[in-house]
């Protein structure tokens, strides 16, 4: 008991001096007496009510040119995950994950197991508030993503692959999810043009706020809560599609190897 | 100041060595827990260097994902790489 005590102390220890040193400690030193031009534009444009034009209405730089002045970069990265995702759907499509069901009593020890089921709860909170809050804060639709995409593995590696499908998590739901994602995403880039033609103005492809000659934006407030337009949309259907394009990745590669070559044989399967 | 570098050394210096054990671990599953623990000296590095962004996403990726697909892999194949 004391040697964890010892661990757990000096690990809590050891957070604090780091976040001590990185952020009131000085850290790299001054963060702003040298900015270079290009630096500039993006900090004074990203949170500036003033330049309405020209703004992303997010204190979040990185969101804001992820998503906002570079958003084409980013919808295409999002295309090309979304391909890789296909790609393994693809050769792995005749091979249901469904074949050797069985019921519980698989996995790793119950130790494991309860500690696993006390930090799933944790994990989902923590990838949900990186997500809803990728637009003020460090973080976005892909780091949430990234997080959550953990729960299924460790699911996967605690319980076994049979627990996720006890959830009714099968690679076909998992696919829906991540097409409503990549609808919504593909909604957000379209709504407005959607918007502009039906009230007759000009608008750009994935435009957020106002531009010159393009007067339909996204709202960046909703109450007095910023929202930053387009930016919450996108973090949160982001979030669904990579979620959901890892967790099929781990359904499809956790079918063990004998069942998949039985049922590339033909010998057990739904044909 | 001076102790950031100096943690940034630190950091890389682990990665350094940890990325020299993956290479030459014959071992495939150990190689692969080694990438992590060199991952894992980058996450801080990279945390020292005020890159949220990058550390929200490389640690799950690199110490999480990454290591759990390619483990998948290796038990699909075979465990120690031979010459």
């Amino acid at each position: 008991m004391k040697k964890e005590l010892l661990i757990a102390t000096s690990l809590a220890i050891t957070v604090v001096i780091l976040a001590y040193i990185a952020t009131l400690g000085g850290g790299l030193g001054p963060l702003f007496s040298d900015l270079r031009p290009l630096a500039e534009v993006f900090l004074g444009t990203t949170l500036n009510p003033e330049k309405r034009f020209f703004t992303a209405m997010s204190p979040e730089g990185v969101t804001a040119i992820v998503w906002d002045y570079r958003g084409l970069d980013t919808l295409f990265e999002t295309a090309v995950f979304y391909l890789a995702i296909i790609g393994a759907v693809a050769i792995y499509r005749d091979i249901s994950e469904k074949v050797g069901f069985k019921g519980g009593g698989l996995g790793l020890s119950k130790i494991v197991k309860v500690v696993t089921k006390l930090l799933i709860p944790i994990n989902i909170a923590i990838a949900i508030s990186i997500a809803l809050h990728g637009h003020l804060t460090p973080g976005g639709g892909f780091q949430a993503g990234a997080a959550m995409a953990v729960v299924p593995m460790i699911l996967i590696v605690v319980f076994s692959r049979y627990f996720l499908l006890g959830l009714k998590l099968s690679k076909s739901l998992a696919l829906a999810f991540r097409s409503i994602g990549l609808a919504g995403i593909a909604l957000t880039v379209f709504l407005p043009i959607i918007m502009a033609l039906l009230s007759g103005f000009n608008a750009y492809i994935m435009q957020n706020q106002v531009k010159a000659n393009a007067p339909v934006g996204f709202p960046a407030y909703v109450g007095n809560v910023l929202i930053s337009g387009s930016l919450i949309l996108y973090n949160v259907f982001e979030f669904l599609a990579v979620t959901f394009g890892f967790s099929i990745l781990f359904l499809l590669l956790s079918i063990e190897e004998d069942l998949v070559k039985e049922q590339m044989r033909g010998e057990v399967g739904e044909h | 100041m001076e102790v950031t570098y100096l943690l940034l050394a630190i950091a890389m210096l682990f990665a350094l060595i940890a990325t020299y054990l993956a290479i030459v671990e014959r071992n495939l599953v150990k190689a692969v827990v080694l990438s992590a623990v060199q991952s894992v000296a980058f996450t801080l590095a990279l945390y020292l260097l005020r890159a949220p962004d990058i550390v929200l996403v490389y640690l799950p990726i690199t110490v999480g994902i990454y290591p759990a697909a390619i483990l998948f892999l290796i038990k699909k194949t075979e465990e120690v790489e031979e010459l």
